[in-house]
């Protein structure tokens, strides 16, 4: 399915469950979702993750609205199993489609201007530098005998430091490739939404309104 | 934060959203991701503590202002219409994609956060970047962000004491990270001339 779609599938099943309480259909979400992802062969610690750590802010919403909720336990379940809802229909999201193809989407089947989908794309593609940087910040710091952490503004200081001088450099990699801002673009790769990509998305939805209109347990 | 230096900064300062606006947005998005994601076990740890009496929701209100920090800070360095709102937004984007407890969830709480940072800036017209406006940030932050939870976590159910303590511990955190950590970081930022690069 085309991620865009898929994505903005997600996100409105999602906005729909925070609004009505459906046990049943909640489970039913979390048991396609989870199928869902079964097909796609993602690897089994992945998964366990997906499994283990929802685990503690259900059952400490779970927990709490039990003993303080006014509305019961059947309501805490419905809160236990809409976190897991979430996560297995992000799941099917991230674990499926990539940034890349996502960002090429939103730019031409949804028309998000040319430099918010490559901008975000160049930033989302250092990730891992990103994650590198933050290291170094705190190690360097560190040799100094300064121990920085989540709460040390200098951290964050150097972090965007670095995100000015990095982004002022990749701007400007990008224009020199032959990138301008604003100008229509042809594409080396083309994608688009098919039919079959919107009776997914059609067929699904209406099958999630369908099962919230008639089951309300 | 020395009001004199501010208000010059802040008059010769008007950004755009260019490509290199964009980039930068994103990355100290992901940054302030990459740093919270450091800190997630103590969510966790935080969470398995106070379950046994009930108290799981104080370990979310008690973080909320950590995760609500990219938007004061991108809405502060990126001065223009939105900026809040995408860094905050790319900021919980990016949490999904490393693979957070949320899923789905994020998104959405990407969206009602990055509401809740940009709405303080837009009361302030743009115009004025100092203690004033990040504190209309923080206060709509809070706001918006517990409507959200009233709904999305089952807090209309609690009790009205509870209901207030919880917010008190909401608008604690973010004023700590969103406010007092956002304005230490911006100093910084304004000692070493970062804004006019």
């Amino acid at each position: 399915m085309n991620p865009g779609l898929k994505l903005l599938l997600v996100m409105a099943i999602a906005l729909e469950i925070s609004f009505t309480q459906s046990l049943i259909v909640n489970i039913i979400l979390v048991v396609v979702s989870f199928g869902y992802i079964l097909i796609q062969r993602v690897s089994l610690k992945a998964l366990l993750g997906l499994i283990f750590w929802p685990l503690f802010p259900a059952i400490g919403l779970f927990v709490s609205q039990w003993l303080y909720g006014s509305a019961g336990i059947h309501f805490a379940w419905i809160l236990f199993t809409r976190i897991y809802a979430y996560v297995f229909l992000g799941a099917t999201f991230t674990l499926t489609s990539s940034i890349t193809d996502l960002a090429l989407t939103l730019e031409q089947d949804f028309r998000l201007p040319s430099k918010f989908a490559y901008g975000v794309l160049a930033a989302f593609n250092l990730m891992p530098k990103i994650n590198e940087e933050v290291k170094i910040i705190k190690t360097s710091a560190l040799m100094r005998g300064e121990a920085l952490h989540f709460w040390s503004p200098k951290l964050y200081f150097k972090a965007i430091l670095s995100s000015i001088q990095w982004s002022q450099n990749l701007a400007e990699a990008m224009t020199s490739h032959g990138f301008v801002e604003d100008q229509e673009r042809t594409h080396y790769r083309v994608i688009k939404i098919t039919g079959l990509d919107w009776f997914w998305f059609i067929g699904l939805f209406a099958c999630v309104q369908g099962l919230l209109f008639f089951i309300r347990y | 934060m020395d009001n004199k230096t501010q208000a010059d900064t802040n008059r010769n300062h008007q950004s755009k959203w260019t490509l290199r606006n964009i980039i930068l947005i994103a990355l100290i998005a992901i940054f302030t991701g990459i740093i919270f994601w450091g800190a997630g076990f103590l969510y966790t740890a935080l969470t398995v503590a106070l379950t046994p009496i009930g108290g799981a929701p104080f370990a979310n209100d008690l973080l909320m202002g950590l995760w609500c920090m990219a938007g004061p800070l991108t809405g502060f360095v990126v001065r223009t219409f939105g900026s809040a709102f995408v860094g905050e937004f790319l900021g919980a984007a990016v949490e999904v994609f490393l693979g957070g407890q949320w899923g789905a969830g994020a998104f959405i709480s990407g969206i009602v956060q990055g509401i809740g940072s940009e709405l303080g800036f837009t009361f302030t017209g743009y115009k004025r970047y100092d203690w004033v406006s990040l504190n209309a940030s923080i206060f709509t932050t809070v706001v918006v962000t517990f409507a959200w939870d009233m709904i999305k976590n089952g807090y209309n159910k609690f009790g009205i004491p509870l209901l207030i303590a919880l917010f008190i511990t909401r608008y604690i955190s973010t004023f700590i990270f969103g406010g007092v950590l956002t304005k230490m970081i911006v100093k910084l930022l304004d000692r070493s001339n970062a804004f006019s690069l």
